[in-house]
């Protein structure tokens, strides 16, 4: 399993004319194959694939928003409130949603189903407020819509 | 009208994602036309072009080109870098572009890389664009298996969620396997960029737009838009209008014609604020300035910046010391911790605008407000921290009262009923650190 | 190399000529102009320009421009704050912002009086911040290893101490994780830094973020005093201060000799110092009363026990030389033994080659070959520590690092060494070393590095380099710090009588005490007189023991593998007169004057002599190539650095030591189903150990590695079982 893991960053370094280069894939990797996130025995295999000391590998997890170096829910809701959708009301779409979750953004909800974030700018501001269910944007999620989103998650 | 469209030809008509159909329409055939121009010939078109850089800079693309040291005149490979990280607050062009006409970004990829003679091409894409992920990468198999890519090898890679990977010593650096953090510059990527070697890194419009221009030939090209700015734009626009999205426009259109004919004017007839022209990261325009033509000269003349073309649209229920916050709030989030005035300077200046938003500021806090950023203002390695600041030093220099009640009254003057009021940010929550405990 | 052309340069309406491409901060220091910088720092790799300290004006630029991240280039003019309000503005807000977090506690810092920081705000900063929000706080400070201490209040986030870790060392453990404003230095898991040169980030740290936690508090900088001397625990010879203070020793710091260590050191080094202290010291001579007792006797009891147990030797004395000696101890003994005694018997730590002076160079000459070839199965980080520093810096600017050992780029059977040397220029070199005799070849400037644990092996990596001519540099590794100036000051060695009673034998120093072969000797003499620092086994089967000194007790002259002579100082005083004293008195007992003062070459930096002129043609024995075992995996054994008398009585070194390991070949890993981190027993007949199994996908299969200690009692032949 992690052997097979090995191999496959072994693969996807060969496509870079330098080594290093799947280091992101390579977390990404790892993140899928570890539940969402990055306990250390993930970091561990990527610095082994890529020939790194595992603290360069931590270095760099832990600078981009997408590595999680905590567990995170089996589902992702991200909410932008960034000057767009903000200006849109991305505020009452967060209240619908600690609401309907019952956590406040930066939680997972206590049975580890939704983790509940804000993001930055997702790049979606002219359909604001916009949503990132599990990494699929919903543009745009009013606060009506929140009830039947969740629902949704709960159901899947 | 569809003959002013250079980026977005053809793609609310056809579905130009598959080869088939954007063939159909002449796609890749200015690549067959270019590939049998030397290369040199190639530069020469785009620099008559005067084909200006989308990503922020307006930098010429051709003069770039041309810093690229000739295949015989280096050791190494050259590369070609695509900088799709787009996460300036406001835009979301490229991501329009990458979704309805990948094929054209390929096609310009691999002129550009004919015209330096490059290895590779790396399309360094945000990683919160997943859908666009795919379907590019669907392209990429697609043109790769119909053979059009020949020697060049093409690589889509995916970023991780950090804005500063679109500063593009930092997109190398992240490339490359490392934290995004910019590099002191000189070198400049043409010269020592992705593994050190010479690298073209261009923004997806700026590449999308080099089919174009082999197509109608540098002098039709230059007849579009502004003399100092040719070509067409796609502007993202957002906020209170009551159309929002992108549009494909000549360079040089006035903020009232987007704002009032294509955004077809305020929600609900309230009144404008004010108006963002280049994505948060720009100093911010009045109402009395709606008619500066959206090209990189004139709004640099109204002393902003074109930037990414991103027009975020305020209206009057916002308040600026709040929007001034939340602003302050990502940029302090986004900053990389490499240099020292913007990693302490964001921090304090966040410290300093809560406390005024509180209502607890006092006049030394607001001439400190001014002060900080001025004191981060041409001092950080990257212009991220120039961002930093013209945005909070333009509301506080442009709407002075407005800060100035929420001394005096000691309190914001919305009372709450603004429509910025508590917006929360990512910087509020408990990032994925234990560590840097930031006391209240 | 040509020279580079000169271009001319005005900073702060200075003319300086210097050559095309010297950096701004340089090139200001020529003109008398210091510009302040935190993350600058050459030895770190190429600038990254964070701090933003150096911010300077420069004509036809309209923003400042960090003057740590420009080169000369001729015309440029530069406006640095003392001349340019621009400058001087923006150096005063980088340096508000430094200090907006940072908790101020000088009087309570280790760095407090020797601090960039701290001189910096004195001269240049705000006397107080604008910031009037509480600072950023962290638990302090946390322990990255029983060495080092963390202070991330203090950290102004310069980075040099990662870029040491990565760039210079290349062991990637200490790293900054998070992002902007939460960003910190950090080891993965907060795991211990554990690492050969890991406290070189103490002296890189411009603030007292990083410290030493053998010497925090111990003293004040008006305290102290710092004696210059040299290192005297490897062949390498690093030159270092020794800061004292009431006399005692406080610390180690690096005093950067450019052609030897860069300044950099090893943590041992750095660290061992406290063996001068340790409990077990022995102090005054002791005298044999009885089979098991000891007496403390004064200096003169001592000369006349000596005396006597040497006349009644008859001649019959045997010398055991430990390595660490001083080349005017070892000439002593020598004069003693040889012209007083009349004996030559003597086990020596090393053979010098004389053919290495012919082709010997400056250890920094190694980052300007083309092509490195290490030859041996010593792993050279544990032999000679910065010798590994200077290849890595060789492979970062390009040139080609090839190491034929079980585990290396040409991975020989262990043992293969000697006979390589011949193979390389042999014109039917066998397949695997062909690729390395092309780049000998084609190379324009070699280094030729000898580690393997044979200490005569002089004369065949003598002999490669002369048939490859005087581009060829050699670095031969001895076993001890002063092997080479040892064995020149005794000449012509006779071995020991194979068997039958000894007269007296004469053990110098802990090393060899420890050895087995002087051991079986002492069985056989009738006197055995050893000068050792630390009670052991030694003092039980000695009659009269002479209390040792340390390095850093000694004055005198040690050579190091360059065959560069450095001067030892002695720093804090031992408890008695050193070795050289006795023995110069001693030998005067048996009508032989040896000068009782050692010699006293300058303190200052030493040069390397010339090379010398080839008399005769290199002769090497021949070599075989060694035969593959038929059964069982071959043990390669190497002595890590962290061993040692002086190692084991440090507390603080402990976690340094060498682990339980047993290297494995992915091969021979997954033919026994065995994982890394699994525990296995490696066994050869009769004995056996139980190690961790760590898998090194590099090593050549068949061949397994461990560390000395971890290998006592096993065979050349073992076989790994899960345990
Ligand atoms: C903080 C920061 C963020 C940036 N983000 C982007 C971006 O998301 N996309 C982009 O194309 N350029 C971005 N840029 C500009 C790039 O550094 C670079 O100028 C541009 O990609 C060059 O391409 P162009 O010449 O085609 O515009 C950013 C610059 C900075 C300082
Ligand atoms: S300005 Fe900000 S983002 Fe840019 S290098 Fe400095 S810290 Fe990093
Ligand atoms: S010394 Fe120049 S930026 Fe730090």
């Amino acid at each position: 399993m992690a052997d097979a893991r090995y191999d496959r960053i072994r693969k996807i370094a060969a496509k870079y004319p330098e080594r290093r280069s799947a280091m992101m894939p390579a977390l990404r990797l790892a993140q899928d194959a570890h539940g969402g996130w990055l306990p250390a025995e993930a970091l561990r295999e990527v610095a082994d694939a890529l020939d790194l000391a595992p603290a360069e590998v931590e270095a760099v997890a832990t600078f981009y928003d997408m590595f999680n170096l905590e567990p995170v829910g089996r589902h992702l809701v991200e909410v932008c409130t960034n000057l767009s959708c903000a200006l849109a009301g991305a505020k009452q779409v967060v209240d619908a949603l600690e609401i309907e979750l019952g956590i406040p953004p930066g939680e997972t909800s206590n049975d580890g189903e939704v983790t509940f974030r804000l993001i930055e700018c997702a790049g979606g501001c002219g359909y604001a407020p916009v949503v990132v269910v599990d990494h699929l944007y919903r543009e745009p999620t009013r606060p009506e819509d929140v009830p039947g989103l969740v629902e949704e998650l709960r159901g899947r | 009208m569809a003959a002013e469209l250079t980026v977005l030809t053809g793609a609310y008509d056809h579905d130009l994602t598959r080869l088939a159909e954007y063939r159909a329409v002449g796609g890749y055939r200015q690549l067959t036309r270019a590939r049998k121009m030397k290369p040199p010939a190639v530069i020469e078109e785009i620099s008559k072009a005067s084909l200006r850089g989308r990503g922020g800079a307006g930098f010429p693309m051709g003069r770039k080109l041309g810093l690229v040291p000739p295949a015989d005149k280096r050791q190494g490979p050259a590369y070609v870098v695509v900088n799709a990280d787009e996460s300036e607050p406001g835009a979301f062009k490229d991501r329009e572009i990458i979704r309805r006409v990948p094929h054209r970004l390929l096609e310009g990829c691999l002129i550009a890389a004919h015209a330096i003679q490059a290895e590779a091409v790396f399309i360094y894409i945000r990683g919160e664009y997943l859908a666009e992920a795919l379907v590019l990468e669907a392209a990429i198999d697609e043109a790769r298996l119909a053979g059009l890519f020949g020697q060049v090898k093409v690589l889509l890679h995916r970023g991780a969620g950090a804005y500063i990977c679109g500063e593009e010593s930092a997109l190398l650096e992240s490339l490359e396997g490392n934290r995004g953090q910019p590099r002191p510059r000189p070198p400049f990527p043409p010269v020592a960029g992705l593994y050190m070697q010479p690298t073209l890194i261009n923004n997806v419009q700026t590449v999308a737009s080099v089919p174009a221009i082999i197509e109608l030939g540098a002098e039709r090209y230059a007849q579009l838009g502004v003399a100092s700015a040719p070509g067409t734009v796609v502007y993202s626009l957002s906020g209170n209008v009551n159309r929002p999205g992108n549009y494909e426009l000549p360079l040089g259109v006035t903020l009232r014609e987007l704002v009032f004919e294509h955004g077809q004017g305020i929600a609900d007839g309230r009144a404008l604020k004010a108006i963002i022209p280049g994505g948060s990261s720009v100093p911010v325009f009045t109402p009395d300035q709606l008619d500066v033509q959206l090209d990189f000269d004139s709004v640099q003349a109204a002393g902003s910046y074109l930037g990414s073309a991103a027009v975020i649209v305020v209206d009057e229920r916002a308040c600026m010391v709040q929007l001034a916050l939340r602003a302050e709030k990502f940029y302090v989030h986004e900053s990389c911790g490499k240099c020292t005035p913007c990693r302490e300077g964001t921090r304090w200046l966040v410290r300093l605008l809560e406390k005024i938003e509180a209502g607890d500021g006092t006049q030394a806090d607001l001439d400190l407000v001014a002060e900080v950023c001025d004191r981060i203002e041409g001092k950080s390695l990257c212009a991220l921290g120039d961002f930093a600041v013209w945005c909070v030093g333009s509301y506080l220099e442009k709407f002075r009262d407005e800060f100035q009640r929420h001394v005096d009254e000691g309190r914001c003057p919305y009372g709450g009923e603004s429509s910025t009021e508590g917006v929360p940010a990512p910087s509020d929550q408990h990032t994925h650190t234990a560590m840097a405990q930031v006391p209240a | 190399m040509s020279s580079p052309e000169l271009v001319n340069v005005v900073i702060d309406g200075r003319d300086v000529q210097v050559p095309k491409g010297t950096g701004m901060v340089e090139t200001a220091l020529a003109a008398g102009i210091e510009i302040p910088v935190f993350c600058y720092e050459p030895r770190l790799g190429s600038p990254i320009g964070a701090c933003r300290m150096c911010l300077c004006e420069v004509d036809g630029m309209p923003k400042l421009q960090t003057a740590c991240t420009m080169a000369a280039q001729d015309g440029l003019v530069l406006r640095t704050a003392q001349t340019s309000d621009k400058a001087a503005e923006g150096q005063d807000a980088v340096l508000e912002f430094i200090l907006l977090n940072h908790p101020l506690d000088c009087p309570d810092c280790d760095k407090g009086g020797e601090c960039p920081l701290q001189d910096l705000t004195f001269r240049w900063g705000p006397g107080n911040t604008r910031m009037r929000f509480p600072k950023r706080t962290f638990d302090k400070p946390i322990p990255i290893s029983p060495l080092i201490g963390l202070d991330r209040e203090r950290c102004i986030l310069c980075y040099r101490c990662t870029r040491f870790s990565e760039l210079v060392a290349e062991d990637g453990q200490l790293v900054a994780v998070n992002r902007g404003a939460q960003s910190v230095i950090a080891t993965f898991e907060d795991e211990p830094y554990r690492a050969h040169f890991s406290g070189n980030v103490i002296e890189v740290c411009p603030v007292g973020a990083l410290t030493s936690t053998t010497y925090r508090f111990r003293a004040r900088p008006w305290e102290i005093q710092n004696v210059p001397t040299v290192c005297g625990l490897c062949p390498v010879g690093c030159n270092i201060w020794a800061t004292t203070r009431e006399g005692k020793l406080a610390r180690i710091l690096s005093r950067n000799h450019p052609e030897v260590d860069e300044g950099w050191l090893c943590d041992k080094g750095r660290f061992a110092y406290g063996h001068l202290r340790a409990e077990d010291r022995i102090t005054a001579p002791l005298r044999r009363v009885r089979r098991r007792g000891f007496e403390r006797v004064s200096w003169e009891e001592a000369l006349d026990e000596a005396e006597r147990g040497l006349r009644a030797a008859e001649g019959s004395v045997v010398v055991a030389l430990s390595g660490g000696e001083t080349v005017e101890q070892a000439t002593a003994l020598a004069r003693l033994t040889q012209d007083g005694l009349g004996s030559r018997a003597a086990i020596l730590p090393e053979t010098s080659h004389p053919a290495l002076d012919r082709f010997r160079a400056p250890l920094s000459a190694i980052r300007d070959a083309d092509v490195c070839l290490v030859i041996g199965d010593d792993p050279v980080v544990e032999r000679a520590p910065i010798v590994d520093l200077w290849l890595r810096q060789a492979r970062r600017a390009g040139a080609e690092i090839i190491t034929v050992h079980p585990a290396g780029s040409v991975p020989l059977e262990p043992g293969s060494a000697a006979w390589a040397c011949a193979a390389l220029t042999s014109a039917d070199a066998p397949k695997e070393l062909r690729p390395a005799v092309r780049s000998l070849k084609r190379a324009e400037r070699v280094a030729l590095v000898w580690s393997e644990n044979d200490p005569t092996g002089g004369a065949y990596i003598a002999a490669l380099a002369e048939k490859l001519g005087p581009k060829s540099s050699v670095y031969f590794l001895p076993r001890t710090p002063n092997g080479r100036g040892i064995a020149a000051a005794w000449g012509r060695a006779d071995e020991p009588p194979a068997d039958g009673e000894i007269g007296a034998l004469i053990v110098s120093g802990d090393e060899v005490a420890r050895d087995p072969g002087v051991r079986e000797l002492a069985e056989r003499a009738r006197f055995v007189l050893a000068a050792v620092m630390f009670e052991s086994e030694v003092t039980l089967w000695s009659h009269l023991v002479l209390p040792g000194t340390s390095y850093l007790e000694r004055d005198g002259t040690t050579i190091n593998l360059e065959g560069r002579p450095q001067r030892l100082r002695r720093a804090v005083t031992p408890p008695v007169d050193e070795e050289l004293a006795f023995f110069a008195e001693l030998a005067g007992r048996f009508g032989v004057e040896v000068d009782p003062w050692p010699g006293r070459l300058p303190d200052a930096h030493a040069p390397l002599p010339a090379r010398t002129e080839a008399d005769a043609p290199v002769k090497a024995p021949a070599a075989r190539a060694p035969k593959r075992r038929r059964r069982g995996l071959e043990v390669v054994r190497y002595r890590g650095l962290f061993s040692g008398a002086a190692v084991a009585r440090v507390p603080q070194l402990q976690f340094q030591r060498s682990l339980a390991e047993v290297e494995l070949s992915a091969a021979d890993a997954l033919q026994r189903g065995i994982e890394n981190g699994n525990l296995v027993r490696v066994s050869s007949n009769g004995t056996s150990r139980t190690l961790t199994a760590r898998i090194n996908r590099r090593l050549r299969a068949g061949v397994v590695r461990i560390e000395n200690e971890h290998a006592n009692g096993l065979e050349a032949s073992v076989e790994v079982t899960h345990a």
